[in-house]
């Protein structure tokens, strides 16, 4: 019954994959030429080239294979130890006067960098074996997802626009039509995040591995990054619904309208007139799926900056009223509209 | 087989009536046309009859029963203007009538679309105005309905294709199906509809078969020797249901008793005096439109 929803959602979905096509095929380019200087031989070349360096090379019982880097007159020592599948594990130590960072703990993807001082002493300890959280993926995922919220968040406006004949004269109930046309594009949204998080996965696998977290934060990020999304399109659905005679010019100011709200209400007021105005944005960003999302620190060894806040069982609750609450209102108005 | 009843419809667009007080029974198994001028309320009543627009008052029933959504597995309806969506295939159009009505037979709207010489892989962007009528026409005849609500279903198609949408509209009658249609081509009224009402101002102004209406009206026409003549109060007769008058000449439209009227209108002096049969058209035009420009108008109550 939702045929024509189901191929607009399908056709937009093939857009996205393209997209997402197209960045795997760059990452693959750059793999490719970037690929000797990810070499660990490369690498291992490069510091073998300084004078004084020795090179030792042995597997372990375990099957590890480990490389030693000695250079005594640099006062510089490498443990190399390659793990295969399960990665390597680094271990540099070299005088503080030569550390690159000042960063104590550092993670990138599934690398993590641990450097510690003793004494004129750096030891600098490179994992990368560690597990990749999957909120640097549901970050990506948001924005496709939002984004292909805002495209398809306008379905009863559109039918409106010309087709109600069709729409209106099916045999079933308007709500269920409506509910089966949100239905379609729920599913869309969630399968954009989706395939956005594969390809970013397939991305990170060209160039480490990348066994995920979902732990935490990051099954925290994953509600969010569904529930956001959805709460945003049920609110574009909503005012489409009724405005459907300019829906596109809703959905084309949506962003900067709610952009304008979420900074009026973070400006401090400086006169009567701009606290009254203040007031009113923060009234409405109440209504605006985006405030319930933290942007808080987890953690201080992290500079993840997304859904770290407290009180998370309560904001997700929030937007998940909103979907409802929107969606509701879509479908309540779509029982009324006449052609 | 399906009779509709529409009972005292009532539209108000505001404080506009589309339609007023407006009462019509279809019958089963039968072709009916419903005429009118641009405005006069025929494609709202449709609208209300589908429940694409919410009447005001009065009331829309299918074989006594109010309409529900599963009477459209019943209904199949060609809108006006073209409804088709510029971004799908003709085939996906196809799919999607397929996956909403069970009656619905692909094969048959492939082999219409075939007839009206469509490729069933263009975008309906690229379609012309014909085509996208012939598309839903396709769409709508290939659905088995019981009921075919039909407005301008002609419109932009050449003479050809319009030929055969009437032959395909005579020929579900004849399946024993219902079909209302309405068109500003009175002579494609008068081939295929049986039956016909005309709305004026939203309001019913006629209704009838048609074979009915065209033995029961004649145009009795006078041709007086001079401007200065009087009709004896032939005018007040109540079978004379209109008197048009142009310098020596007078017409007379009348519902019955043509020939006493024309005699009595030979007796008031007329030098030549003849009874026409009436076309469709000119029942139409007679129930909805004044007079024209060149034709002064003899109200009943006087005589000149």
């Amino acid at each position: 019954m939702n045929y024509v929803e189901w191929l607009r959602v399908r056709n937009l979905l093939k857009i996205v994959a393209i997209i997402l096509a197209i960045l795997v095929v760059l990452a693959v380019a750059l793999r490719i030429s970037v690929s000797r200087y990810l070499s660990p031989e490369a690498w291992v070349a490069h510091y073998a080239m300084e004078r004084g360096t020795s090179e030792t090379r042995m597997t372990l019982p375990d099957g590890t294979k480990r490389l030693i880097l000695d250079n005594p007159s640099e006062r510089t020592r490498i443990v190399l130890d390659d793990h295969g599948y399960a990665g390597r594990h680094i271990v540099i130590t070299e005088p503080s006067g030569h550390s690159r960072s000042d960063a104590d703990h550092v993670n990138v993807g599934s690398i993590q960098v641990v450097e510690s001082r003793h004494g004129g002493m750096t030891t600098t300890v490179i994992d990368t074996n560690g597990a990749v959280p999957v909120l640097y993926y549901m970050l990506m995922a948001d924005v496709v997802a939002l984004i292909v919220a805002t495209i398809l968040a306008a379905p009863f406006a559109r039918e409106a626009d010309g087709h109600l004949e069709i729409a209106l004269t099916k045999p079933i109930p308007r709500a269920r039509f409506a509910v089966g046309a949100i239905g379609a594009d729920v599913a869309g949204i969630v399968a954009a995040s989706f395939l956005t998080v594969v390809a970013f996965y397939i991305c990170q696998l060209l160039f480490e591995t990348a066994r995920l977290d979902f732990s935490g934060v990051n099954s925290r990020a994953i509600a969010m990054g569904i529930a956001c999304p959805l709460a945003w399109y049920a609110m574009l659905c909503a005012a489409t619904t009724w405005l459907h005679r300019s829906y596109g010019a809703v959905l084309g100011f949506a962003w900067p309208v709610v952009i304008l709200i979420g900074v009026l209400t973070i400006i401090h007021p400086a006169n009567v007139v701009a606290f009254f105005i203040h007031d009113v944005a923060r009234v409405l960003s109440y209504l605006i799926p985006f405030t319930y999302v933290s942007f808080a620190s987890p953690d201080s060894h992290n500079t993840l900056l997304y859904e770290g806040g407290g009180d998370f069982t309560r904001r997700l609750s929030i937007e998940i009223l909103l979907f409802v609450v929107y969606s509701a209102l879509t479908i309540w108005k779509w029982q009324r509209v006449e052609a | 087989m399906s009779t509709i009843t529409i009972s005292s419809l009532r539209k108000f667009y505001g404080k506009i009536p589309a339609v007023d007080g407006f009462s019509l029974e279809i019958p089963s198994a039968s072709v009916f046309g419903l005429l009118g001028p641009n405005g006069a309320g025929k494609t709202t009543t449709f609208k209300c009859m589908l429940g694409l627009a919410r009447p005001s008052s009065g009331e829309i029933r299918y074989d006594g029963k109010p309409l529900v959504p599963e009477t459209f597995e019943r209904i199949a309806y060609i809108p006006e203007r073209s409804v088709l969506y510029d971004w799908m295939t003709v085939e996906e159009h196809v799919e999607m009538t397929r996956r909403a009505f069970r009656s619905f037979d692909s094969r048959r709207a492939f082999e219409l679309l075939a007839t009206f010489g469509i490729d069933r892989r263009r975008r309906a962007r690229a379609l012309s105005k014909g085509m996208r009528t012939a598309v839903m026409v396709a769409l709508a005849f290939a659905r088995n309905a019981e009921i075919l609500v039909l407005d301008e279903p002609t419109g932009g198609l050449d003479p050809v294709n319009q030929r055969h949408v009437l032959s395909l509209m005579i020929n579900e009658a004849a399946k024993g199906n219902s079909i209302i249609f309405s068109s500003h081509q009175i002579g494609q009224v008068e081939r295929a509809a049986e039956h016909i009402a005309v709305m004026d101002h939203g309001r019913l102004v006629l209704q009838g078969l048609v074979d009915d209406l065209k033995a029961d009206r004649k145009i009795v026409e006078g041709i007086f020797p001079d401007v200065s003549f009087t009709l004896d109060g032939i005018t007040n007769d109540a079978r004379v249901a209109r008197a048009d008058r142009t310098e020596r000449i007078v017409r007379l439209l009348v519902t019955a008793g043509a020939d006493e009227i024309a005699a009595r209108l030979s007796s008031a002096g007329a030098m030549g005096v003849r009874v026409l049969d009436l076309n469709l058209e000119d029942i139409f035009l007679y129930a909805v439109s004044p007079a024209t420009a060149t034709t002064d108008v003899v109200a009943k109550e006087t005589s000149t």
